[in-house]
């Protein structure tokens, strides 16, 4: 079995932990993310027939800021970037966030989640979606936990293809 | 009242006879009575019955009619009088905590004078000599010994992922992943948040009486997690271990972890760290049962 380290991250607020928690059983509580900004637990997807264990690194706060310690993102093969369908103030930052971390990791797989799709109708998401100037790829609810166990097993398809790969 | 035809003296001899007669039997009375006042065991034979009868009415009926009352009493009085009471119960506990303080100075006294005893003997004799050339102080070695260090478990973390290349430990602990994953973004945090002119690496971690040795690899770095006192002695010895054991496993030198290699390294930790540390606490243990 492999590991690979996962980033959630986004704006503040957008729900990467409840999707955290919706995912995984929890091993340690929230404490840490107000103390030192990082909370990990692990999770094991299986991807036709093979398993492979994410190691999710659950970072509070922004993203191309200086309040995260930039190490926290280095060595990580994969990013799920969150944000928020309520709050478009959690859009207009996405851009930089996404040139910032493709900066640092140049080979890192991104996958880009909007969150708090039971708050809206399926055509106003369609509305917000023509807005923006990037697509993303999952649209996430926390609290029923639609498309949140998808998202984490298609991270986990696209590492073991890129591990394969190499 | 004066009878005339009775002389006055008759008439008084008269009275005085009619008295006898009348007050013979209460004057008889008064005597006995006095009698028993006078004679102690005759009053208690009389009273005693009295009572005795009295305390048996309150030892059966004294619970019901008083227990209100009397819980009442000693409630105020608890409540009116908690300074009293605490410099009462504070000397007794004084006394045990003192008591207890003694016993384990005690201990470690034996413990430091069967050292002291190891230390003029001709062993000891040259743990001095070579305490001496290391650079040590005796009282150092001599405590390190009292409080024999334990290592509880190691990690080895790839230093850019934080992903566990391999662990061991001496007893089941939570998931190692995710510990080796907490443990390099501390690390990461404090580097981060005191780095200066110069990166500087995390060495060790200290909480209680545990510490986490670090020791730092251009790919990967080692946690060794201990409990007891460790002496820079001690601590140079681990970190001179961990160089051995990157000397011998040819693993190390891979780049990417698969749960195979993961399993091989962990297995390698276990012989190089985790066997003889439990050899050590057998032996220990066995030396503690035959003094």
């Amino acid at each position: 079995m492999i590991s690979k380290k996962v980033i959630l991250t986004g704006s503040f607020g957008v729900g990467k932990t409840s999707l955290f928690n919706q995912f995984i059983h929890q091993q340690f509580s929230d404490k840490y993310l107000t103390t030192i900004g990082v909370k990990i637990n692990k999770k094991q997807v299986v991807v036709d027939g093979e398993d492979i264990s994410l190691l999710v690194w659950d970072v509070a706060g922004e993203v191309s800021q200086d309040k995260v310690p930039t190490s926290y993102f280095l060595g990580a093969s994969g990013i799920v970037y969150v944000m928020d369908l309520s709050r478009p103030v959690t859009f207009n930052n996405m851009q930089n966030d996404l040139d910032f971390l493709k900066k640092i990791l140049p080979n890192g797989e991104i996958i880009i989640v909007a969150n708090k799709k039971d708050l809206f109708t399926d055509e106003q998401i369609e509305a917000i979606a023509l807005k923006l100037p990037i697509k993303w790829d999952y649209t996430t609810s926390a609290k029923t936990g639609e498309n949140v166990e998808n998202l984490f097993l298609d991270m986990g398809k696209r590492l073991l293809m890129r591990n394969n790969i190499k | 009242m004066n009878n005339p035809e009775i002389p006055q003296s008759q008439e008084q001899l008269l009275m005085s006879q009619l008295r006898e007669i009348l007050l013979k039997e209460d004057r008889h009375t008064l005597t006995e009575l006095q009698r028993i006042l006078d004679d102690k065991t005759l009053l208690s034979g009389r009273i005693n019955p009295i009572i005795e009868e009295h305390f048996d009415y309150l030892k059966q009926n004294f619970p019901s009619e008083h227990t209100k009352v009397v819980n009442r009493l000693i409630e105020q009085k608890l409540k009116d009088s908690q300074e009293e009471i605490i410099a009462v119960i504070y000397p007794v506990l004084g006394k045990m905590i003192t008591k207890f303080i003694n016993l384990q100075f005690q201990l470690l006294k034996e413990q430091i004078d069967a050292q002291m005893k190891n230390v003029f003997s001709s062993k000891g004799m040259i743990l001095q000599l070579k305490n001496k050339v290391l650079g040590l102080k005796t009282s150092d070695t001599l405590l390190a010994a009292v409080d024999e260090p334990v290592l509880e478990e190691i990690f080895v973390i790839q230093r850019d992922t934080g992903l566990l290349v391999g662990s061991a430990a001496l007893y089941p602990s939570v998931d190692r992943d995710v510990v080796a994953g907490m443990l390099s973004a501390i690390k990461a945090f404090v580097e981060d948040a005191f780095e200066r002119d110069n990166k500087e690496d995390l060495e060790s971690i200290q909480y209680g009486t545990y510490r986490i040795l670090i020791q730092n690899f251009p790919a990967n770095f080692f946690a060794i997690a201990m409990s007891g006192s460790v002496s820079t002695a001690e601590s140079e010895f681990f970190r001179n271990q961990i160089i051995d054991f990157i000397q011998i496993s040819d693993d190390l030198r891979q780049s990417d972890i698969d749960g195979e290699m993961q399993e091989r390294i962990s297995l390698q930790l276990e012989n190089h760290f985790i066997i003889p540390q439990r050899n050590k606490m057998t032996t220990l243990r066995l030396k503690s049962t035959t003094n």
